[in-house]
């Protein structure tokens, strides 16, 4: 025993397990757990041992160690509450009906979100001390001072790292596939192009941890040879996961290499900001002193204790000595590993990043939906139980305590919620369900992982339950059992009426900020997606590898024969996918994004030429030098003009000596990138190689028939070679991903809210029609019209729907005019919007009351008021 | 015999019971369990099991002096009575009686063997 003190476990445990269990039974029992958190304190830390300590007494709840007395009553009780709960369930079907579907969307859509959000902020942290991993970035600097941020880096950065800086555990370089194919198989005529595939050190399983299935971490790549593979990759060439040893070929034009599986892994998770399947040394030669290649990806792991502050301040000086003699220095630095999903916005990233705007605006969506659920339910259930004086003034009459009555209350409310609980999971599985493809990953809400995000949503559920329970009843203590028996009002009813008002308000002013910002973020969507593309994807088609056929002409001719093409146009890369960037200008240099295309190219992607030519077979200069054809914005920021077209000029120096230049052509300006970032200078550039990227643009719909058709000509021309194509739309939606979700989910979520609000408003009518037959029945037979008696009901809901816009819609400017300002491109909050979001939340007023205060006027009044 | 039945769990419980004499009471029989079996229970699965098995008549106990140990709290000690062992020699009994009777055969069992026939 370390310790003669003994420790004193949690009184208040202590004090539960008092509560219910059998007097005989406490003293061994809690002698026991006494001693057992003895033990537990020397192995644990305190709230650990507590929690244990708990667990065993939460242990403690059955029956065999129940007070059987207490027992007895309390079932007695609950029996009571549950058949009482239930008589007023199903006596307003409608009304609890309505309460446990809109509480439920509220629970569904929180569950959404918190779910999705969680998924966003866990990447990457999987991996083993995932905080001390530091990815290098290094950013470009040109002589004005401009800085271009770029993720990549040189081979010599790694090894230079680990050898200077004390602070380095371990680090690692690797070198994705750079939009190359590697065709890997088993034999000859069991092969597939495969891209996922990365080279990098062997000190890969140093930083990164991903599981293991077959083989160790510390061994796998320590052969020149060796290649690691993901489940996915060995089932698709052996068929089976177990396949060390195995061999792998990488077939190459000139000589074939053969790898020797060491390592199976798990596949890659969803929420690692890279992806692989195929994992293989680097095998350059002379690259650990090379400062100049910029085709590598660095990544550190610190040491635990080291300090990140001290070993980012001595980066950039250990950065310049390298490049010592250099007129200006390229820009230095590290990103935690955790934040470069979220936060990371650099070229040549290695997936499609988040947007942390997002994950803001997501969960307060999230949250916003659950409180107008919230809300609606306490207001619905603080009506109802208000009806229900004449049951408390019963109950008090038999000598009812105020809180047995409260107990009553807050059962029935959390039963409902609870209800309400289960229901909001399942929709939110629905949702998932539907969105899966738009978020990306797949979710089994039973699986236990998801537990920690249903947690809140239990907790609110409790919550709202006890609150919407005992506020009544709290109501109720001060009731005279008199005045409560006769049924008469007392003025506390009028504030407990007005607080309805409020709280409907509430409601309705979040549901207006809610559809403003969907029409905002729709409406700049559509006006970036159709006014100002600039170029048009729809339908086009890239085959890729096009560049491995021995006559490219006979390609294009063979391509432009089929029905179901309508261009054909090479490139060697992507626009919107590849990022190959040049400087370009003189006197000052621009940094210019480039790719080299055929003459058919301009026309299968529909971008507009204003001024110039395009490129043209017959002259062979065109595919010589310095041709090009500009954007607007690149012929603006290189200092020229319209005019300057087909004139010789400086374009750049090279070797102290100025090279000149042609500009062949203007097209108007295009979105390559993402929606957020001002369009950028493009230039074309004409060469007679092969190229391997054909885009296909084609001219029926039937896209079933034309690939099979493009199939069956790539065979014949290639004898074989495995196909790869896919859309041009799927890159582009990939570049603004986020912003889709963003609209997409913001959609659901006000659909779902507006729902919301109806189902309230409407059962708020309902509850205060019925307070207000007699008045409406008296306002008849002294003379009042229908259209008159239900205006009166109908005005008074409608001023709190228009106090609430008039609350709602300055809020909505605020916010969708702070999301607008990060867009380059952005469209002006119109008056059409709030306009829009006023008159459908008066029209979802005016229809759900007006229905109800129609049908309550048109009653016979007689029949009204012969009651009582 | 409804409510003499041994169960599974009840029975390690007996045997652990007598494992221990004469210093068996929950916290300790709790550990052994996890010791000898592997099966990770709580207290108060033990402490039910326990209770039950004295209601059988298969098990009795006494209090014993509390200790600083647990906070002077006294503890229950148990000790297995004549019904009870009773219960668990005839248990091990037809365990042993039906594990005599099986065929060697059954051990080298062939469903490929049939499968192939087939």
């Amino acid at each position: 025993m370390p310790s003669s003190e003994p420790y004193n476990p949690p009184k208040l445990a202590e004090r539960f397990l008092r509560t219910f269990c059998r007097k005989e039974l406490q003293d061994e029992v809690l002698g026991d757990l006494y001693e057992h958190y003895q033990e537990l304190r020397i192995g644990n830390a305190k709230w650990r041992a507590d929690m244990k300590y708990w667990y065993h007494v939460f242990h403690f709840l059955r029956p065999f160690a129940f007070n059987k007395k207490y027992n007895s009553n309390l079932m007695v009780m609950y029996n009571n509450y549950l058949k009482f709960a239930w008589r007023i369930i199903t006596k307003h079907k409608a009304i609890s009906l309505m309460n446990i579907v809109s509480l439920s969307i509220g629970f569904a859509c929180f569950i959404f979100i918190s779910i999705y959000v969680n998924h966003e902020l866990s990447y990457d942290q999987f991996h083993d001390r995932s905080e001390n991993i530091k990815r290098i970035a290094i950013d470009f600097m040109d002589e004005k001072g401009n800085r271009t941020p770029d993720a990549t880096t040189p081979p010599a950065l790694a090894p230079a790292l680990i050898n200077s800086f004390e602070e380095v555990g371990s680090s690692v370089r690797f070198m994705p596939n750079w939009g190359n194919k590697y065709l890997l198989g088993t034999s000859d005529d069991k092969r597939f192009f495969e891209e996922e595939l990365i080279r990098t050190d062997s000190t890969f399983f140093d930083v990164f941890s991903f599981p293991f299935l077959y083989g160790s971490p510390n061994t796998a790549l320590d052969q020149i040879n060796s290649i690691v593979l993901t489940k996915r990759a060995a089932l698709k060439h052996f068929g089976k996961m177990e396949v060390i040893g195995e061999e792998i070929t990488l077939f190459r034009t000139d000589d074939n290499s053969t790898y020797v599986v060491t390592g199976v892994l798990e596949n890659i998770p969803e929420n690692s900001h890279f992806t692989f399947d195929y994992l293989t040394r680097l095998t350059f030669e002379n690259i650990d002193q090379n400062w100049g290649w910029f085709n590598f990806y660095t990544y550190v792991k610190m040491n635990p204790l080291s300090d990140e502050v001290v070993f980012e301040n001595k980066l950039q000086p250990f950065y310049e000595k390298q490049s010592e003699g250099a007129e200006y220095f390229n820009m230095i630095y590290s990103q935690p590993l955790t934040d470069i999903h979220l936060k990371s916005k650099l070229k040549w990233e290695l997936g499609v990043n988040g947007d942390m705007t997002n994950i803001y605006i997501f969960s307060a969506l999230g949250i916003f939906v659950l409180l107008i659920s919230c809300l609606n339910y306490l207001n619905l259930t603080i009506a109802q139980s208000f009806a229900r004086f004449k049951e408390v003034g019963v109950r008090k009459t038999f000598g009812a305590h105020q809180n047995t009555l409260a107990g009553q209350f807050v059962f029935e409310t959390i039963l409902i919620t609870i209800f309400a609980l289960i229901a909001g999971v399942a929709m939110a599985q629905l949702l998932f369900m539907n969105l899966e493809s738009l978020i990306g990953f797949e979710v089994k809400l039973y699986e236990p992982q998801h537990l920690n995000t249903l947690f809140p949503a239990m907790i609110s559920a409790l919550f709202i339950g006890i609150l919407s329970g005992v506020y009544p009843a709290v109501h109720f203590a001060s009731f005279k059992v008199a005045t409560a028996v006769k049924g008469v009002i007392n003025s506390k009813g009028k504030s407990l009426v007005s607080m309805r008002k409020v709280l409907l308000a509430i409601q309705f002013a979040l549901s207006a900020i809610m559809i403003c910002g969907s029409l905002v973020v729709y409406e700049q969507l559509n006006h970036l997606n159709t006014k100002n593309k600039g170029l048009s994807t729809d339908q086009v088609l890239v085959l890729e590898n096009a560049n491995k056929l021995p006559n490219q002409a006979t390609l294009k001719s063979e391509l432009e024969s089929l029905n179901a093409v309508s261009e054909v146009g090479f490139a060697n890369g992507i626009v919107g996918g590849t990022n190959w960037t040049t400087g370009l200008g003189y006197p000052d240099e621009i940094l210019m994004n480039y790719i080299v295309i055929d003459d058919g190219l301009l026309k299968t992607l529909n971008l507009e030429l204003l001024a110039g030519r395009n490129f043209d077979k017959e002259r062979k200069s065109d595919y010589e030098g310095l041709k090009i054809i500009v954007n607007e914005t690149g012929l603006e920021q290189m200092g020229y003009t319209l005019s300057d077209i087909g004139l010789e000029l400086p374009f750049t120096v090279q070797n102290d000596t100025i090279v000149n230049g042609t500009i062949v052509g203007v097209v108007k300006d295009f979105h390559f990138t993402n929606y957020k970032s001002k369009i950028q200078p493009y230039a074309f550039l004409a060469r007679d190689n092969a190229l391997p990227y054909a885009h296909i643009k084609l001219s029926t719909n039937d896209l079933a028939h034309s690939i099979s058709e493009l199939e069956t000509t790539w065979n014949e021309l290639t004898g074989g070679l495995p196909m790869e194509y896919y859309f041009l739309d799927e890159t582009f939606n990939s570049l603004h991903l986020e912003q889709v979700k963003l609209s997409k989910i913001l959609l659901y979520l006000t659909t779902l809210s507006i729902l919301i609000a109806f189902i309230g408003m409407y059962a708020i009518a309902n509850i205060t029609i019925k307070d207000q037959l007699k008045e409406i029945a008296l306002r008849k037979v002294l003379g009042g019209s229908v259209i008159s008696v239900s205006q009166r009901v109908i005005n008074k809901f409608l001023v709190i729907v228009l106090i609430a816009n008039i609350i709602g819609l300055p809020i909505a400017y605020v916010l969708t005019s702070s999301w607008l300002n990060e867009f380059a491109y952005r469209i002006t909050v119109g008056i059409g919007i709030f306009f829009l979001a006023i008159s459908s939340t008066m029209l979802v007023a005016w229809l759900t009351v007006g229905y109800q205060s129609f049908r309550a006027a048109i009653t016979n009044p007689a029949k009204v008021l012969k009651q009582d | 015999m409804k409510g003499t039945h041994l169960g599974e769990f009840e029975e390690l419980i007996l045997l652990i019971v007598g494992v221990l004499y004469p210093d068996a009471y929950g916290l300790n029989i709790r550990e052994e369990v996890i010791n000898q079996s592997g099966r990770k229970v709580a207290i108060g699965a033990v402490h039910s099991a326990l209770s039950r098995l004295e209601e059988k008549g298969f098990l009795k106990s006494e209090l014993a002096v509390g200790t600083h140990k647990r906070g002077g709290r006294r503890k229950r000690l148990f000790q297995i009575t004549a019904a009870g062992k009773e219960a668990i020699k005839t248990n091990r009994d037809l365990r042993n009686d039906l594990w005599s009777q099986i065929s060697d055969l059954a051990w080298n069992n062939n469903i490929d063997a049939i499968f192939r026939a087939i």
